[in-house]
């Protein structure tokens, strides 16, 4: 694992271990069914979901009170003023959410869609967003939503047209960025991601899902809970046969 | 912890994602741990394999996602944003064409070309099969012509039926075939009876 990486995880955590000490428990979200949206519905709400975890003492998030501070702007009807704020919330999600799009769809233009997708909705379903629900876990599941939906519908497309090159490119140039002073690391990097995305696909469906929110989203259970709508326990079964499965298909090594 | 009982692969895990996410680990499993050489190690080919995964992705997707790509992403996401607020663009299209539009059914756009290749085909057919008749014809003028003129070499001039009557009938015969075989019916004919060799021209050698 790279440093970088380690020492942002390690930061994460403690903000999280901070956060609990104070709250008595993890943030609590509600539980809403993993569904696509409906055109144009943003994300769907189960009556009563984000009611039943509401608590007026649970201290906010930064994202979670821009996000609030932007949906009093927009009521008020100062747009400029809450696209200039919304910027900064884009600034702190782009990069994870470009993360989580990019291992679902293995395609860098279709994860940039599908990143800017997920934000725009945000931004126009502001006004629908509460704040009993953090922010991160609202947006991540417009966002993994958004790109079930655009799954969905590479299936029904590759079922009539051949598959494009477009994935192989994209970890073409993902390796010689990294690797290029070394082209048989580079190849070797090159055909391990392969390895590794291929045998994600593998994994049913949910599986997937709770791997990529924890592994690449680096969320935790109780947060791909509120995403999901799965039990908690649930996502660590999800979990655990995931990874038992991905040992299993890569030999024990990524 | 019983040494001889190790974790189970779950309670290995559970161990994973509680040190990943920050959360206490479970006090006799930690404990068993720091004990049992063999569970300690299962633990390291665990932790190992799963974040080995996650670095993998993380290194693969930042490197796709470059900074400048981040912020092109960022700017264009600040675009449809702006976009957002101006009302829906309707594109105006030339008033005449939006009434036929309006007006011509489906149904009526598409055979409109079909009827007109058709039509095109017809005369064209009609055209040709004219042109080959008049050709034929013309080979029938020919040959009669060839088997009068034989027969006129072969009678005497006084037989020829010299009288006045027959002359001019003959004469307006032939100028009857001239004028006909020198100026097509139609207009649209011009153009094969270019391309058709004339009687004179057979006549000529």
């Amino acid at each position: 694992m790279s440093a970088d990486h380690q020492t942002q995880r390690r930061a994460n955590n403690e903000s999280r271990r901070a956060a609990a000490r104070e709250e008595g428990s993890l943030r609590t979200a509600p539980n809403p069914t993993l569904q696509p949206p409906a055109p144009g519905a943003g994300v769907r709400q189960q009556p009563g979901g984000p009611e039943r975890s509401h608590s007026p003492h649970t201290p906010l998030s930064d994202d979670t009170r821009l996000a609030v501070d932007i949906r009093g702007r927009v009521e008020r009807g100062a747009m400029d003023e809450a696209r200039e704020r919304f910027e900064e919330l884009v600034a702190l999600h782009q990069r994870r959410a470009s993360r989580i799009a990019y291992q679902y769809l293995r395609d860098a233009s279709e994860a940039d869609e599908a990143v800017q997708d997920a934000f725009v909705k945000a931004f126009s379903h502001i006004s629908s967003y509460r704040e009993a629900w953090p922010f991160e876990v609202w947006f991540t599941r417009i966002l993994v939503n958004g790109c079930l939906d655009r799954r969905k519908a590479r299936g029904r497309r590759d079922r009539w047209l051949v598959p494009g090159e477009v994935s192989r490119a994209d970890e073409a140039r993902a390796s010689a960025a990294h690797l290029a002073s070394d082209p048989e690391q580079q190849l070797l990097a090159r055909e391990r991601r392969e390895r590794i995305a291929a045998a994600v696909d593998r994994l049913d469906g949910r599986q997937r899902t709770v791997f990529m929110l924890s592994q690449y989203g680096d969320c935790t259970p109780k947060e791909i809970s509120a995403i999901t709508g799965l039990n908690e326990s649930t996502v660590r079964v999800h979990l655990f046969r995931a990874a038992r499965k991905l040992r299993g298909l890569l030999g024990g090594t990524p | 912890m019983n040494h001889r009982a190790h974790l189970a692969e779950e309670q290995l895990f559970d161990c994973y994602l509680a040190e990943r996410n920050g959360e206490i680990v479970d006090p006799p499993a930690a404990e068993h741990l720091a004990d049992c050489e063999p569970c300690a190690a299962r633990y390291s080919d665990l932790a190992r394999f799963m974040d080995g995964l996650t670095e993998e992705a993380v290194l693969g997707a930042d490197a796709v996602f470059t900074p400048e790509r981040l912020r092109a992403q960022q700017q264009q996401i600040a675009r449809r944003l702006e976009r957002l607020r101006q009302p829906a663009r309707i594109i105006s299209f030339p008033s005449q064409l939006v009434r036929r539009t309006m007006t011509a059914s489906r149904s009526h756009a598409t055979p409109r070309w079909v009827a007109g290749a058709a039509a095109a085909g017809l005369f064209v057919g009609v055209a040709v099969g004219a042109s080959y008749q008049r050709g034929s014809h013309i080979r029938g003028v020919e040959q009669t012509l060839a088997r009068q003129a034989a027969t006129n070499r072969l009678a005497p001039v006084a037989a020829r039926g010299g009288s006045p009557a027959q002359i001019a009938a003959d004469e307006a015969f032939l100028s009857d075939l001239e004028v006909a075989l020198e100026r097509p019916h139609t207009r649209e004919l011009v153009a094969f009876d270019a391309l058709t060799p004339h009687v004179r021209e057979v006549k000529a050698p």
